[in-house]
């Protein structure tokens, strides 16, 4: 890829991102394939974001517990796991697991579309594709990525507490306690933040990656790899980047 | 009428289309011939405004579209019904939703009136028993079927635009869709064919554009094509020699198979 198809990429990617978030103030509103793309985002997901949240809750309380416990510091595995799945681990998994199933569905969804002429199709009886297809998609992914992430969140910290509570045989309330204490303002509104970003970013690299498809069966498994690499990437760089800024905005000191 | 002047059109370094000119009447039945990669589709949708061309002038009834915005080629789109390879139907909707679609879009119809209006539309093509079905449930001439009168739901083009309506046919569906083809046409309305079946074309139509490589080697009636020595068309014309006919027969008996 030459310097100059990079940036006719960006300013494309740029235009179909801003279009799209704009068409959510733009008439016609298309509610039925907002709610079919919520299903398939959120209910889709909901089983999957559960089972890998409930995991990896499970496996830092653990790692945190066997390290801790040296220390004798076992008292802080609440605060640490509440800490690091609200703030971080939450919204991070969340986007990813998303960009995987989700991002790769839309991506391979509008690709085929692409290549069957139906977005042409849409064109040809006027209807604005970005508006019927990218909208509904950014609507819902701005919707559901924020709740799978609270749903993945509790799991998390239940799975951090099975293994706090009946494998390290720390105190129930103690652990509660020590969660309540982590769920302040700074804490929640951090962990909020990012979900929303990662939605909006997953669902527009993954409609642009699939809307950009050329090439028959090939040029779409190519999209589609794209769709969920630069989605992965994307999250993982925004975490960052959001991260710094919101510890700054927040008064934490590094 | 649409006018093609000097148009040349590239996807990325490759060229597709080299200095195209021709005009076509609205009322008049032409088929645009070549082989794969030589330019046919890319001339329907530049027609649509749903690609822009890299240099020379596209004028639909005197309007140069290659200037015009999204919102400016609805109106000059609004002329044309164009019907894709292979139907182009929306996968998620069955066939009663793919042809209310644009009803639905547009129009501000009950859906009594709606449900009315998409039986009628597919009474005309013999699948009103199919408006459950989604678009996998149907046999290739079925989808081209469904595409053909979903197009024909909010508008009165002025001409229709046929995207290789027949290939992947079989000759009976081939035929069908022939037949659907004049039949709209019936009402002095014209139309461009694009295909490289040259026996299906010489059923629908009298004139004859043909592409190579991205230019224009022929343009012009039937007769001066059949009789052309251009070695293409040759090639071409060799799958309308006649056929041996069919005396031969299998004994199996007392029955002739």
């Amino acid at each position: 890829m030459t310097i100059k198809e990079l940036i006719s990429d960006l300013q494309d990617f740029y235009l179909l991102s801003s279009r799209g978030l704009s068409g959510l103030m733009r008439k016609p509103f298309y509610f039925k394939d907002t709610i079919e793309q919520m299903d398939y985002a959120g209910t889709g997901s909901f089983i999957i974001v559960l089972l890998v949240s409930l995991f990896i809750g499970m496996a830092l309380s653990l790692q945190l517990s066997a390290e801790l416990s040296g220390l004798g510091l076992k008292m802080y595995i609440g605060k640490i796991v509440g800490v690091s799945i609200i703030r971080e681990i939450g919204p991070v998994m969340a986007g990813l697991v998303f960009a995987g199933r989700v991002g790769s569905g839309m991506a391979s969804e509008l690709g085929s579309m692409i290549l069957g002429h139906q977005v042409d199709t849409l064109r040809v009886f006027g209807v604005d594709p970005v508006k019927k297809l990218v909208t509904p998609r950014i609507l819902s992914s701005l919707i559901m990525l924020p709740a799978l992430t609270i749903v993945g969140d509790a799991v998390s910290i239940l799975g951090g507490y099975y293994i706090a509570v009946f494998v390290s045989l720390q105190s129930s309330p103690f652990y509660w306690s020590s969660i309540q204490d982590v769920l302040n303002f700074e804490n929640v509104l951090s962990g909020s933040i990012k979900p929303f970003i990662f939605g909006y970013l997953i669902a527009c690299i993954s409609c642009y990656m699939g809307l950009s498809t050329k090439g028959g069966a090939l040029g779409l498994r190519r999209a589609t790899t794209r769709a969920v690499v630069v989605s992965f990437v994307m999250v993982i760089v925004a975490d960052f980047i959001l991260t710094r800024i919101l510890l700054y905005v927040l008064g934490f000191s590094v | 009428m649409i006018e093609f002047d000097h148009v040349w059109f590239s996807y990325g370094a490759r060229e597709v289309l080299r200095d195209i000119s021709f005009s076509i009447d609205f009322h008049e039945k032409v088929a645009i011939l070549g082989g794969s990669g030589d330019g046919k589709t890319t001339i329907l949708k530049l027609i649509m405004g749903l690609l822009r061309s890299d240099s020379g002038k596209i004028l639909i009834d005197g309007e140069d579209i290659s200037t015009k915005t999204e919102g400016e080629l609805r109106e000059i789109r609004m002329k044309f019904s164009l019907v894709f390879q292979e139907g182009a139907l929306f996968d998620s909707l069955n066939v009663k939703e793919n042809v209310a679609f644009a009803l639905r879009e547009y129009m501000n119809l009950s859906e009594e009136e709606v449900d009315q209006r998409v039986r009628t539309l597919l009474k005309r093509v013999d699948l009103e028993d199919a408006m459950e079905l989604m678009p996998e449930e149907l046999s290739g001439g079925m989808h081209r079927r469904v595409a053909i009168i979903r197009s024909l739901a909010t508008i009165e083009p002025k001409m229709f635009l046929y995207d290789e309506p027949t290939t992947g046919l079989d000759p009976v569906n081939a035929d069908t869709i022939c037949k659907l083809i004049l039949t709209l046409s019936r009402e002095g309305k014209g139309f461009i064919i694009v295909t490289h079946k040259i026996f299906d074309a010489f059923k629908l139509v009298h004139r004859f554009i043909f592409l190579k490589n991205g230019t224009i080697i022929f343009d012009g009636q039937k007769e001066k094509m059949i009789d052309s020595s251009i070695p293409e068309i040759q090639i071409f014309l060799n799958e309308l020699s006649p056929r041996p006919k069919a005396t031969a027969s299998i004994d199996v008996g007392e029955r002739n198979v």
